[in-house]
C-alpha cells in the first residue's frame, strides 16, 4: 500500500473552485494528480447520488468545493451542498466505508494557492485512509 | 399523505444479502413527495446496496422502477416483464405498497425498505408532522380543525389534561399541546364557547377495533 | 457639434486599438481599424507569455483578435496609415493610403506555400527570427492572409506560379481613399527602444546581450528556436542570466537618444521572464535582475514580485550596471557593479544578458501627430490631462495606450474602453446592429443521428505539447467508443485550426466536439461558437481542461500528466456523448444603470452614460459626493482637484438622467443582466427602496489607511500625506516654519497585512516635497522609502525633487526608520544605504504616505450581496487581470476606480469611462441572451412535491394548472439546486443534466469505455 496513488472525484463550482483551480494553473502552484475535477455550475447542482457514483465506480475520496460562506453566486447552493455532503456521509458510515472520504471545502475564485494546498491535505488524507474497500474486495 | 423513513441499511441487508438480483421499487406518490422512496432515494439506495455488497465482495444487480403508484394493482403489473429476472423484490413505498406487490408475486420473497411512519402534512422543507391517525369518525369540526387524536399525546377528548404547559406537551417541549392550539384556535374564531361543550366519549369502532376496514362504493364497483 | 458621420476611425490594430473597434462596434458604431502593418494585434502579438497570470498571450488574444475579424462593423485595412485629415469633431475627412500587399485578399488561403519556398531571405530584427518575403506576422494573423515584400524577391515569376489559389499580384498598386468620420481614436502604440546605440552595453555586436522583446521571442514556440532556449552565440543553453533594467529609460544623459521618463512595463516583464525561464530550467538557470527601483505598483504586482524572489529564486540587485564586457573566445558576458553600501566592485560572469528596453514614440507617429495638429508632451507622446485622460487637444480626436503614456496592457485595455466611450459620446447611433443569429449558418438536426465525435487536441505551443506527448493523446482517444476522429490541432483557437476544425466538422459529418485544450472558462464561447458556424447546436461541445487543471500543474511530473490528460479527455468524450443540442433564452434589456459609489469614478460614470441617453442611479453610502478624491487638493502636474470636484458635483447633481442618491446603503440585490433588481435603505429615516436596473458599475472606492504607527496621531507634527497636501494649500504660513520635513513611504503598504502597493504614495511624495520647496526653498527635505516608484512621466518630478536637494534614502523593511518624541519636536532616525551609517533628523514634520487600503468591511457587504469576488486584500477581482480588467465575473458587473485597486485621479476617471464603455456594449442591445443552462420539468415524472418550489432561491418554479412544477426558462438562475433536491428526478438541469455527470463519472473510470 506504499505507493497508493488515491483517485479522488472534485465537484467544483464554476464561481469559485474550478476558477480557483485555473487559478492554481496560471500561477503553476503544483498539486497531486490525483484530483480530478468535474465541473458544475453551483455545488448545489451536486447530487448525493453523484457522490455515490463517483465511490461505487471507485474513487478513493471524493470532495465537493464550493463557494465561501454567503458567497454563492445563488445564494444559498453551497450551503445546501454541505448538507447534502452530510447526508452522504451518513449513508457511506451505514454501508461501512469511512465518512471521512468525501468531505464539504469552501474556498472563492481568487484563492488558487487555497485550491492546491486543499488538495494536497485531501489527496493525504485519502492516502492514510487507504483504499476504498469496495475497490479492494474487487481485486480479491 | 402516508410518511415514511428509509430503515436502517443493516436491517436491508440482512433482508437481501442472500440474494444476486433484485428489483427495487420505488413510488410516485406519497413517499416521494416525503423523500423517502422516490426515484431519486431508489438511486441512492440501489449505488449503497450494490456498493455493500461489493465490499463483501459480492455482487448484487439492482433493477430500478418507480411506479406512479405501489397500492394500486394496474400499476404493479408493470414489473411482471422484470420479475422473472429477479431473485427478489425490494419496496420503497409504504406497507400498502409492499402488500400490493406481495399479493402479485406470491413466489417471490418482498421486502420492504422504508418504515411507513404516519398521515401527515409538510412543515416546511423536509419536515413531516403527524396530522391523522385515520380514525374514521372526524371530529375537526368540533375542534377548531386540530385533531386532538392525532395530535394530543393522550387522545383525550376534553383537553387539556395537567401536563400541559406554556403550550407544549409534557412529553417534550417540542411537542405542541393539541388542547392548548385549539383553545388559541376557538379564540380566535370567536368560538370560545364550543369549547364549553363536552365531547362524549369518542366511538372507536370506526377505527380499527373493529378490525380491518373496507370501503365500497357500490355506485362504482364493477 | 454638427453631426454627418457615426463612423470612428481607429488608428492601429494593436492590442488597444482591438479593444476600442470591439467595444464600439458592439456599441453600434461603425469602425475603421487601420494598422501600418499587414495583419493587426501588435507588440502583444509577439509575446510569449504575459503578466502576471503567465498565460501563453497568442491564446488569449487570438480570440479577440478573430472577434475583431469577423465583426461586420468592423472594416479592418492593414498595409494602411492615415496620410491626410480636414474637418472637425463629427465630421473629420481623412485621406488613408494602403500600400500594396501583392496579395489578393480574397483568393488567397493563407495555404504558405509561396512561404514555404521563399523562407529566409529577409531577417526580421524586432523578432530574431527569420522573415520571408511572403510574410504572416505570427500564425493566427488577422487578417487571415499573407502579404510581400516585393523588393526582397528574387524570382517574381516563380512566387506568382507557385500560388495555387493565383492570388499574388506582382503588379498590386497603393490604393488611396478618402472616408468621412465622426471622431478618431489613437491607438498606435510605440516602439521598443533600440539599444544597439549603447556601446556600453556591446553596441549590438555582442550576439549574447539581447533585448526583451528578442528574449520574448527565444522563448516563444513560435520564434525562431521554437521556443528552444538558446543563446544566439554558439546555440547552447545558457546556465546564467541576467537582465538589465531602465536601459535607455529613466537617463539623465539623454543625448545618445537615451529618455528621462520610466516605461512602466520593464519590471514586470523582466520578472516574467525570469520566473518562465526558472519555470522551464528551476535550479539549471541562474537568473539575476539588475534594477534601479523595483516598480512593481500594478494590482497584486507586489505578490508577484515577491513569488519571483521567494518561490521561483530570482536574484534582485540594486544597481545600474555600467557596461557589458565580452570574452572575445567564449562569448560570455561580465558585469561589475557595486552591491549595497559597498564601494568595492564585484565582478560576475553571464550566458546571456537582456536588456529591458522601454517605449519610444517613432518618428512616423510623430509626423502622424503633427498632420493631425495635436499637443505632445516634450518626449512626444500625446499631452491628456488628469480630468481627461483619453482626450487630446484637439476636439474629436481621442488616444488610448501607449501613445498616451507608457503603460502595461490592463491599463492599455482600461483606456481603449475609456476612448470608445468618449468617441461615441456626441454620435448618435445612426442604424440598428443587424441581428446576429441572421448571419450563422442553419443549425443541423443531429436527434437522429448515430454519435460521431470529433476530438481535437490542442498543444497550445510547450503549454501543453511540452509536458505531454499530443499525438499519443490524440491517438489515444481514437479508440475510445463513438469517436470517429480524433486528431492534434496545435493552437486550436488560431484562425488555422478553427477553420480545419469546422471542415473536419462537415466532411467527417461530426455531430459532438470534445477539445483538450485549455479551460472552458476562457475558451468555450469561442469553440461554440466555431462548432456554431459548422452548423452545431453550440452545446454538443465538451472542452477537456488539460492545460491550466494538467500540464500547467504537473508540468514537473510528466508520466502524471499524460495520464490524467487521458482520464480528462475520457471524461470529455463520455460526457459529450450525452449532450443534446439546447436553445439559448432571450429576455428584454432594462437599460437603466446603477451606480454604486458617488466618488470621482462614480460621477465620471454616472455622467457618460447620462449623455449617451441613458437613466442613471447614483448611490453614495455618505450624505455627500465627492470621496477621497474630493478631500485632495492638487495632482502633481499642479491641476487643481478641488474646483473640478466641485464642477463635477454640480454637473452630477443637474444632470437630469441622474438621479442621485446619498446616504444610501445597498441591502439586498437580485436578478441578472438586463433584470436586476436593487434595494436600498435611505438615512435618515432608512426607508427601503428597489431600484430596477440592468446593469451595475461598482465605484465604492478605497480607504486612506488607518495606522497609529510612528506617533500618527499621538504628535501633532505626525501628519499623512493627504493632510499635508491640505496644509500645503491652506495654511502655507505653517510650512513656512518648518527646517527639516521627514516623509516615510510604505506606511501599512508593502507590509506583511497589506503586502501590496498603494501606488501613488510615491508621486503624493514627490508632488508634496516640490510644493513644499516653492513656498520655502531652502527647507531640508528627506524623503525615506524601499522604492520610488514614479511611473511614466512622473519621473521627471522625480528627477526635479533630486536636482532641487531633496534628500532620498532608502530603507529596508527589516531595518525601519525610528521616530521618538523629543519635547515639541520629533527625532528620526534610519540607516543611510549609502554613507552606512545612522543619521539622525529631527523633523519639523512628519508626513507618512499611508496610501489606501480596500474598504474591506464595505466590499465584503456588497460582494456578499451582489455575490462577487474580491481579491485576499478586499478589493473587488475582475473577470481576467489582463485582457478584462474593467468587467467583473458576474455579468452585467463593472468596476471602476480604486474599488478595482489603488490608482490616481486620472487612472480612476479612465477606468470610470471606460466602465461607461462597457456599459454601452451591454445597453446597445435591445435582448440578452440567458443561456441554455435553465432547468426543466418533465411533466410525466413530476410528483407536484412543491420541493422544488421550496428550494429554488429565486422563488421561479411553482405547480401549474396542470399539477405539475413549472420554471420559466426565462427567470431560471441555472443553479440545479431544483434538480438535486427532486425526489422525483423528474427535474434536469440544461449542460449539466445528470446522465451527462454520470456518464463523466463513468468515463473517468473507464465504465463502458474500455
Amino acid at each position: 500500500m506504499g505507493n497508493f496513488e488515491p483517485i479522488i472525484v472534485a465537484f467544483c463550482c464554476h464561481y469559485c473552485a474550478y476558477t480557483a483551480a485555473d487559478m492554481a494553473g496560471s500561477m503553476r502552484l503544483s498539486y497531486p494528480a490525483n484530483v480530478k475535477i468535474v465541473r458544475v455550475p453551483c455545488t448545489g447542482k451536486v447530487d448525493v447520488q453523484h457522490i455515490l457514483q463517483a465511490f461505487q465506480n471507485g474513487a478513493d475520496g471524493v470532495y465537493v468545493a464550493g463557494c465561501l460562506e454567503g458567497d454563492c453566486h445563488f445564494k444559498n447552493g453551497n450551503t445546501k451542498a454541505a448538507r447534502r455532503v452530510i447526508y452522504a456521509k451518513k449513508l457511506l458510515n451505514e454501508i461501512g466505508l469511512e465518512e471521512e472520504r468525501v468531505e464539504m471545502l469552501l474556498m472563492s475564485a481568487g484563492m488558487g494557492e487555497r485550491f492546491a494546498q486543499t488538495a494536497f491535505e485531501i489527496t493525504e488524507k485519502i492516502r492514510k485512509l487507504g483504499p476504498n474497500p469496495i475497490k479492494k474486495a474487487k481485486k480479491s | 399523505m402516508i410518511t415514511a423513513e428509509r430503515k436502517p441499511m443493516e436491517e436491508i441487508l440482512d433482508y437481501i444479502s442472500p440474494f444476486q438480483r433484485i428489483i427495487l421499487v420505488g413510488c410516485n406518490e406519497c413517499v416521494t413527495v416525503c423523500a423517502a422512496g422516490g426515484r431519486k432515494e431508489v438511486g441512492l439506495l440501489s449505488s449503497a446496496l450494490q456498493m455493500a455488497f461489493m465490499k463483501d465482495g459480492k455482487t448484487l444487480s439492482v433493477n430500478e422502477i418507480t411506479l406512479e403508484r405501489q397500492c394500486d394493482p394496474e400499476y404493479v403489473e408493470e414489473l411482471v416483464a422484470h420479475i422473472s429476472q429477479a431473485d427478489a423484490v425490494l419496496s420503497m413505498a409504504c406497507g400498502c405498497g409492499v402488500q400490493e406487490i406481495a399479493k402479485r408475486f406470491p413466489q417471490k420473497p418482498v421486502f420492504p425498505a422504508l418504515n411507513t411512519k404516519f398521515m401527515g402534512a409538510s412543515e416546511s422543507q423536509g419536515v413531516w408532522s403527524e396530522r391523522c391517525k385515520g380514525c374514521g369518525d372526524c371530529i375537526l369540526g368540533l375542534t377548531g380543525g386540530i385533531c386532538p387524536v392525532a395530535r394530543c399525546s393522550k387522545r383525550i377528548m376534553n383537553g387539556p389534561c395537567g401536563g400541559s404547559t406554556n403550550g407544549k406537551c409534557e412529553i417534550s417541549p417540542d411537542v405542541d399541546c393539541a388542547w392548548y392550539l385549539i383553545w388559541e384556535r376557538l379564540k380566535a374564531l370567536g368560538q370560545e364557547d364550543k369549547y364549553e361543550d363536552i365531547i362524549e366519549a369518542k366511538d372507536w369502532r370506526p377505527s380499527w377495533h373493529g378490525g380491518p376496514r373496507k370501503i365500497i362504493r357500490e355506485d362504482l364497483v364493477e | 457639434m454638427t453631426q454627418k458621420n457615426n463612423k470612428i476611425l481607429v488608428i492601429g490594430g494593436g492590442i488597444g486599438g482591438i479593444r476600442t473597434a470591439l467595444d464600439l462596434a458592439t456599441a453600434g458604431r461603425d469602425v475603421v481599424l487601420i494598422d501600418k502593418a499587414g495583419s493587426i494585434g501588435g507588440l502583444t502579438t509577439q509575446l510569449d507569455r504575459t503578466f502576471p497570470t503567465n498565460n501563453c498571450d497568442l491564446c488569449t488574444l487570438s480570440p479577440h483578435l478573430s472577434e475583431s475579424g469577423r465583426k461586420e462593423r468592423i472594416e479592418l485595412m492593414g498595409l494602411t496609415q492615415l496620410a491626410d485629415i480636414e474637418g472637425e469633431a463629427g465630421s473629420f475627412k481623412v485621406t488613408l493610403v494602403t500600400k500594396p500587399r501583392y496579395i489578393d485578399m480574397d483568393k488567397c488561403t493563407a495555404c504558405g506555400d509561396c512561404f514555404e519556398q521563399f523562407k529566409e531571405c529577409v531577417q526580421f530584427t524586432p523578432g530574431l527570427d527569420y522573415r520571408a518575403p511572403t510574410c504572416m506576422r505570427y500564425p493566427q494573423a488577422i487578417p487571415q492572409a499573407y502579404s510581400i515584400n516585393i523588393e526582397k524577391c528574387t524570382d517574381i515569376d516563380k512566387l506568382t506560379e507557385i500560388c495555387q489559389a493565383d492570388a499574388i499580384i506582382p503588379d498590386d498598386i497603393e490604393k488611396k481613399q478618402e472616408i468621412e468620420v465622426g471622431s478618431i481614436i489613437l491607438a498606435t502604440g510605440a516602439d521598443l527602444f533600440n539599444p544597439d546605440v549603447l556601446d556600453n552595453f556591446g553596441g549590438g555586436t555582442y550576439p549574447n546581450v539581447v533585448t526583451g522583446l528578442e528574449y520574448e521571442r527565444i522563448m516563444s514556440a513560435s520564434g525562431p528556436t521554437f521556443g528552444n532556449l538558446v543563446r544566439p552565440s554558439d546555440n547552447k543553453q545558457p546556465l546564467k542570466i541576467a537582465w538589465i533594467q531602465c536601459v535607455g529609460s529613466r537617463s539623465i544623459n539623454t543625448d545618445k537618444c537615451e529618455v528621462s521618463y520610466c516605461s512602466s512595463v520593464c519590471c514586470m516583464y523582466a520578472l516574467k521572464e525570469a520566473i518562465v525561464t526558472k519555470e522551464r530550467f528551476q535550479d539549471d538557470i541562474e537568473t539575476v535582475i539588475f534594477y534601479m527601483d523595483m516598480r512593481t505598483s500594478g494590482k497584486d504586482y507586489e505578490l508577484y514580485r515577491m513569488r519571483a524572489e521567494n518561490e521561483y529564486g530570482v536574484k534582485l540587485v540594486k544597481s545600474r550596471p555600467h557596461s557589458i564586457m565580452q570574452d572575445p573566445a567564449t562569448k560570455n558576458l561580465s558585469i561589475s557593479y557595486p552591491l549595497n553600501g559597498n564601494s568595492a566592485l564585484q565582478t560576475d560572469t553571464f550566458d546571456m544578458i537582456v536588456l529591458s528596453t522601454g517605449f519610444r514614440i517613432p518618428d512616423e507617429t510623430q509626423k502622424l501627430a503633427q498632420k493631425l495638429g495635436i499637443e505632445v508632451n516634450k518626449h512626444h507622446f500625446v499631452k491628456t490631462s488628469s480630468f481627461n485622460p483619453v482626450e487630446t487637444s484637439r476636439p474629436g480626436i481621442f488616444v488610448c495606450g501607449i501613445y498616451e503614456s507608457p503603460k502595461d496592457i490592463p491599463e492599455t485595455i482600461v483606456q481603449a474602453s475609456a476612448a470608445a466611450c468618449m468617441a461615441s459620446e456626441h454620435l448618435d447611433i445612426l442604424e440598428k446592429i443587424p441581428k446576429i443569429q441572421d448571419e450563422l449558418p442553419a443549425e443541423r438536426d443531429v436527434t437522429n443521428e448515430e454519435t460521431r465525435i470529433g476530438v481535437f487536441i490542442c498543444d497550445c505551443g510547450f503549454n501543453i505539447g511540452g509536458v505531454i506527448n499530443v499525438k499519443d493523446l490524440a491517438k489515444y482517444a481514437a479508440k475510445l467508443p463513438q469517436v470517429a476522429i480524433s486528431e492534434v490541432a496545435g493552437h486550436g483557437c488560431s484562425t488555422d485550426s478553427m477553420k480545419h476544425i469546422q471542415s473536419v466538422i462537415k466532411e467527417q459529418k461530426l455531430n459532438r466536439i470534445v477539445i483538450g485544450g485549455c479551460s472552458p472558462r476562457t475558451h468555450e464561447a469561442k469553440f461554440q461558437n466555431i462548432i456554431r458556424n459548422a452548423g452545431l447546436n453550440k452545446y454538443l461541445l465538451e472542452i477537456a481542461n488539460i492545460r491550466d487543471q494538467d500540464t500547467w500543474v504537473h508540468k514537473d511530473h510528466p508520466d502524471q500528466a499524460s495520464a490524467k490528460a487521458g482520464d480528462l479527455i475520457r471524461m470529455a468524450i463520455a460526457g459529450v456523448a450525452k449532450r443534446r443540442p439546447l436553445p439559448d433564452y432571450l429576455l428584454p434589456m432594462n437599460k437603466n444603470i446603477l451606480v454604486v459609489g458617488g466618488g470621482v469614478s462614480g460621477m465620471n460614470a454616472a455622467l457618460n452614460l447620462a449623455v449617451n441617453g441613458f437613466k442613471v442611479y447614483l448611490v453614495e453610502q455618505a450624505p455627500e459626493l465627492g470621496g477621497v478624491a474630493g478631500k485632495i487638493r492638487k495632482t502633481i502636474s499642479g491641476e487643481d482637484v478641488q474646483s473640478y470636484m466641485a464642477d463635477l458635483i454640480k454637473k452630477t447633481v443637474n444632470q437630469d438622467l441622474i438621479e442621485v442618491i446619498t446616504g444610501a446603503t445597498i441591502v439586498d440585490h437580485k436578478g441578472m443582466t438586463g433584470m436586476f433588481t436593487t434595494g436600498v435603505q435611505i438615512a435618515p429615516r432608512m426607508y427601503y427602496r428597489q431600484i430596477e436596473h440592468g446593469i451595475t458599475i461598482m465605484a465604492t472606492g478605497a480607504l486612506p489607511i488607518q495606522t497609529d504607527e510612528y506617533l500618527l496621531g499621538k504628535h501633532e507634527a505626525v501628519i499623512t500625506q493627504l493632510e499635508l497636501d491640505a496644509v500645503i494649500e491652506d495654511e502655507p504660513e505653517r510650512v513656512n516654519s518648518w527646517e527639516n520635513i521627514v516623509m516615510i513611504q510604505c506606511v501599512g503598504s508593502r507590509t506583511k497585512e497589506n503586502p501590496n502597493c498603494s501606488r501613488v504614495c510615491c508621486q503624493t511624495a514627490i508632488k508634496n516635497a516640490l510644493r513644499i520647496l516653492e513656498i520655502k526653498p531652502d527647507v531640508r527635505i528627506f524623503i525615506l522609502n524601499r522604492d520610488i516608484r514614479t511611473l511614466g512621466f512622473h519621473e521627471d518630478y522625480y528627477r526635479k525633487a533630486r536636482e532641487k536637494g531633496v534628500i532620498f534614502a532608502r530603507y529596508e523593511p527589516e531595518n525601519q526608520p525610528i521616530v521618538k518624541k523629543d519635547g515639541g519636536l520629533l527625532t528620526v532616525t534610519f540607516k543611510d544605504q549609502i554613507l552606512g551609517r545612522e543619521i539622525e533628523v529631527s523633523a519639523d514634520c512628519l508626513a507618512l504616505s499611508t496610501g489606501m487600503a480596500a474598504d474591506d468591511e464595505a466590499t465584503e457587504d456588497l460582494a456578499m450581496i451582489f455575490h462577487l469576488n474580491r481579491t485576499s486584500d478586499g478589493h473587488f477581482l475582475e473577470d481576467h487581470i489582463k485582457l478584462r480588467p474593467v468587467d467583473m465575473s458576474v455579468p452585467g458587473f463593472l468596476v471602476a476606480g480604486t474599488a478595482h485597486s489603488p490608482k490616481s485621479i486620472r487612472e480612476s476617471i479612465a477606468q470610470a469611462q471606460a466602465a461607461a464603455g462597457r456599459a454601452l456594449t451591454f445597453l446597445a442591445a435591445d435582448m440578452i441572451n440567458t443561456g441554455a443552462g435553465v432547468a426543466r420539468v418533465d411533466s410525466k415524472k413530476c410528483a407536484a412535491c412543491l420541493i422544488c418550489v421550496r428550494a429554488c432561491p429565486y422563488d421561479i418554479p411553482y405547480i401549474n394548472a396542470e399539477g405539475y412544477s413549472e420554471i420559466d426558462p426565462a427567470q431560471c438562475h441555472g443553479c440545479g439546486v431544483c434538480a438535486a433536491e427532486c425526489p422525483a428526478k423528474a427535474i434536469q438541469l440544461m449542460q449539466y443534466e445528470d446522465d451527462m455527470i454520470s456518464a463523466k463519472l463513468n468515463g473517468l473510470f473507464g465504465i463502458g469505455v474500455e
